[in-house]
């Protein structure tokens, strides 16, 4: 985690210093990226996400202003805001929204976690749950956020994201014996 | 485990704990990533960034006249600077006793710059600028221009600086006092100011070019050319630039003219540009031209230059330098590029009929076709396709004979390896043709009803190609790109569906697409979309490995780690170290860097390597030597099996080689010789740059020197075998030093 003084002073220094926008990005282009992969789980989107991210990041920075939350998590919006319109723009292509059913998606499910691992079943299992409660378990597992930055993230109260961490735990904790029995592995 | 208080005080239930365990213990697999996309996305937004935050706004690329800008522009849009960095102080100026430093953090001995950024050298105070300039040197040997912004210099190398190679810059600079108390003379500093650089590496080539079947390739991304909406008849150079259509800059007539404008070049409305990939327009080659075409080889291109009522069609360089000043000349305005038919003859149409000229502007006897459309030709030059008022037919150029089409053949295309393909419109949909001949041309694959396919575009190793179709109205129409194999085979959209795209055009080496895409106002931008080949080769695979062994052993070596390096090696190459065909060791200073000029695949699992060795001292690189390794998998390992060196070679002293890669180009190959330093084109000869026998006999081969690359190109037909490529001592850089030694090394053409 960058020392937050650290990195204002640089996020005001890219608001009028090239080098140090690009110094940003190479500080944040790989959870960025990583995040946005996790959402689309297609490499070329990911990378037209991450692209559209830094630019509107560039185009806007100006108006950011220091809220007591890393900087990243700016960026996290945006990417969520890139990811959601992408949605938008996609006919037939729809998200599992809350309390949709995981069942429908277990065949593909089954077919990912014949082939991998313990820990690696998890994390498919997560690609599989609702987006936010994906999002909330991506950004708190996967990139070490805050509950209160992830509620800034996603625009949720921090009681909502506690909702969201517990719900996606449950989700896991059931699916991944039955998983597991269906595979006959431990 | 549960070590983050947030998840300990909302995951009381011990049941919960093993996900938590679980999920706090591991990370989601590394997403997949293209790892030059990271780079290419900053050098964009660097781009946008310095337009937007830093500097002052620029003046756009068609507002700058000379020529001698568009280096400097080129570089400027790439959106890179290097900033030496070491604060040098010069000795203070006796008058003002104040120090003037050479403000430079950070650059000296660093690593991985990019081949494409301006050097910029600020310094803190005033200094006699015009000294300044005078002074400063680069090597290897490097064109350059020159101009300060404020206190800062900014040099701007003529072409792209060459991978893989130590820079050298060196400058006197000359501190002056302010106007107020000047200074009897400029005070020199005790010493000059040199820093070193090191250039990023340059991907290693793959031995067998992918496969772009429509199964593996990928649309990974895609850039969109800076105002490209003004830019028009785009084509592609052999090595992978553009060559574009745009508009003359201050020669536009003035719009209240109330006389005519005058007949001259001035007068005309377009410039031919050479642009690369990114969008950069890096030099005016054409002034007054339009409708550029590529020849197959030789680095030349041909164009219509208007001259009122009539224009004439030319042929330059690309450097821009005229060639053939007049080859023809018609009435009236072109309205398409002319046709290269080889690289010694031209097809081109004069109010509507088929004209054939050759380099000479002589006229070549063909049937009387009028009324002509379309025409494509053969990349041999043997063959053109042309749809006329006589109808649509392929002719024999060397026969003059024609042979019928299909009634309503058109948008004819040859694939690289001679395959004939055409569509037919028919009734709702369209037909796709294919085949060796216009005779044996059959039909492959048809478009869904209510598509009409256009714009046929092969891969470079014919195995697919890319059409536009065109679906719905004419009022509300819409255009994809759609990938097809050379069977009509996986028909597949390349790219977005949901965008108006149109007019593809495979680069050269087939890792780009051109095309033109309607943007959301209405207008037509150019753009490059970089493709991925989805599956490696298993010769692709293999030769990885083999240059992953061969790293292994180079970095024991540079460690200083015997053991580790001999693990590296079979019993032969073993003997052949320990009987001195090479040192495993540095006896005296150490290894510094290498890395691979050269990989060739021998036979199957067999792999010969040519590494360069750095040497340094005092932590400069001096000198280097080459060996060619042999690379044999043995009990599914690579190991190194027969070495040979050359004698160490200086640094400094002359242009040295950086890259060989042999290439097949059609029945051809191509032997591409890479310089880290800008040559004098006219030392590049057959003479200068030979391939030998096994025998020591010159064979024959065409060559041709890209100056913007460093790229000398031997173009040849090989029969499977061993040779040699020299490159002797009468190669000069710029200025006038010579290659140190004779360079050689071992080329294997395959069965």
């Amino acid at each position: 985690m960058p020392d937050s003084i650290e990195e204002r002073e640089l996020v005001e220094r890219a608001k009028r210093d090239p080098e140090a926008f690009g110094a940003l990005y190479d500080r944040y282009f790989p959870q960025i990226y990583r995040f946005a992969y996790s959402r689309v789980r297609d490499q070329s989107l990911a990378e037209d996400v991450t692209s559209e991210v830094f630019f509107k990041a560039l185009k806007h920075i100006n108006r950011y202003t220091y809220s007591g939350h890393p900087f990243s998590s700016w960026l996290y919006q945006i990417t969520l805001n890139a990811v959601a319109d992408h949605y938008r723009g996609q006919r037939g292509e729809v998200e599992l929204e809350e309390g949709s059913d995981m069942a429908s998606r277990e065949p593909a499910v089954v077919d990912e976690v014949v082939r991998r691992d313990r820990s690696r079943r998890v994390w498919s299992a997560i690609d599989q749950l609702p987006k936010h409660q994906r999002a909330a378990m991506v950004l708190k597992f996967g990139e070490d956020r805050k509950i209160e930055e992830i509620a800034v993230i996603l625009g949720k109260s921090s009681g909502a994201v506690k909702l969201l961490l517990h719900r996606g735990v449950e989700r896991l904790r059931r699916q991944l014996p039955q998983l597991e029995a269906e595979l006959g592995t431990p | 485990m549960m070590d983050d208080p947030e998840l300990r005080e909302l995951f009381g239930d011990p049941a919960d704990q093993e996900v938590i365990d679980l999920l706090r213990a591991t990370r989601p697999a590394a997403p997949p990533l293209d790892p030059h996309f990271r780079n290419y996305l900053r050098a964009k937004l660097m781009t946008e960034a310095r337009d937007r935050l830093g500097e002052p706004a620029r003046r756009r690329w068609f507002q700058l006249g000379p020529v001698g800008m568009a280096p400097a522009m080129a570089a400027v849009a790439a959106g890179f600077l290097i900033v030496l960095g070491i604060e040098i102080y010069l000795h203070p100026s006796s008058t003002t006793g104040q120090a003037v430093a050479v403000n430079v953090v950070g650059i000296d001995n660093k690593k991985n710059v990019a081949t494409a950024e301006p050097i910029q050298i600020p310094f803190s105070g005033p200094v006699d600028k015009t000294a300044v300039q005078e002074s400063v040197v680069i090597q290897p040997a490097t064109a350059f221009t020159q101009h300060w912004e404020g206190q800062t210099l900014v040099i701007t190398p003529a072409h792209p600086l060459a991978p893989n190679t130590s820079y050298k810059v060196t400058l006197q600079p000359k501190a002056s006092a302010p106007a107020s108390q000047p200074l009897a003379s400029p005070q020199p500093v005790q010493r000059p100011v040199i820093v070193h650089f090191l250039t990023a590496p340059a991907p290693v080539p793959p031995v067998v070019p992918p496969s772009f079947k429509s199964g593996s390739v990928r649309y990974a991304y895609d850039n969109r050319l800076p105002e490209s909406s003004k830019l028009s008849s785009p084509t592609w150079t052999n090595d992978g630039q553009l060559l574009v259509t745009g508009p003359a800059d201050a020669a536009t007539p003035s719009t209240t003219a109330t006389t005519a404008p005058s007949v001259t070049t001035t007068a005309s409305t377009t410039n031919v540009w050479l642009m690369s990939t990114q969008g950069t327009l890096i030099r005016l080659v054409a002034p007054g031209g339009s409708y550029p075409s590529t020849a197959p080889s030789g680095g030349v291109f041909a164009d219509w230059q208007q001259r009122a009522d009539q224009a004439v069609l030319e042929v330059r360089d690309l450097q821009g330098t005229v060639q053939v000043a007049s080859v023809a000349t018609v009435s009236g305005h072109p309205d398409r590029p002319a046709v290269w038919l080889g690289s010694d003859r031209l097809a081109y149409l004069n109010d509507g009929a088929l004209r054939i000229v050759d380099l000479h502007g002589t006229a070549i006897a063909s049937p009387a076709l009028k009324g002509v459309g379309a025409m494509t030709a053969s990349g041999n030059g043997h063959f053109l396709a042309i749809a006329s008022d006589s109808g649509s037919l392929v002719l024999d150029l060397t026969s003059m004979t024609t042979t019928p089409l299909p009634a309503g053949a058109t948008g004819f295309a040859w694939s690289p390896s001679g395959q004939l393909t055409f569509v037919i419109p028919h009734g709702g949909s369209t037909d796709l043709y294919a085949g060796a001949d216009a005779r044996t041309a059959r039909k492959i694959a048809t478009s869904d009803a209510g598509e009409s396919w256009s714009d046929i575009s092969w891969a470079p190793d014919s195995t697919s190609l890319l059409v536009a179709s065109r679906s719905g109205s004419a009022n509300a129409s819409h255009s994809r790109l759609i990938l097809i194999n050379a069977d009509g085979s996986s028909p597949v959209t390349f790219g977005s569906s949901q965008r108006d795209y149109a007019s593809p055009q495979w680069s050269p080496r087939g890792d780009l697409v051109l095309f033109t895409r309607r943007d959301e106002a209405g207008g037509v931008s150019l753009w490059t979309a970089k493709d991925t080949v989805g599956q490696p080769s298993a010769v692709d695979n293999a030769e990885s490995q083999a240059l992953a062994e061969v790293d292994k052993f180079m970095q024991a070596r540079i460690k200083g780690d015997l053991t580790g390096a001999q693990a590296q090696l079979d019993a032969s190459a073993q003997q052949a170290y320990t009987s001195g065909a090479s040192a495993l060791l540095s006896p005296g200073a150490p290894f510094d860097r290498y890395y691979p000029v050269s990989v060739q695949l021998v036979a199957p699992n067999k792999f010969l390597i040519g590494a360069r060795v750095f040497i340094t001292r005092n932590g400069t690189e001096t000198s280097f030597f080459e060996e060619q390794l042999t690379v044999i998998l043995q009990d599914q390992r690579y190991l190194i099996d027969a070495v040979s060196a050359t004698p160490t070679v200086q640094l400094g002293h002359g242009p040295t080689v950086v890259s060989m890669e042999v290439r097949q180009n059609g029945q051809n190959q191509q032997v591409m010789v890479r310089f880290d330093s800008d040559l004098k084109p006219e030392t590049v000869s057959a003479d200068t740059i030979q391939i030998k026998d096994g025998q020591g006999n010159r064979l024959k081969a065409r060559v041709s020197f890209d100056p913007d690359a460093h790229l000398v190109t031997l173009e040849t037909k090989l029969p499977p075998g061993r040779y040699v490529l020299v490159v002797t001592t009468g190669v000069d850089d710029i200025n006038g030093s010579p290659v140190a030694q004779a360079y050689s090394s071992p080329l294997v053409i395959g069965g």
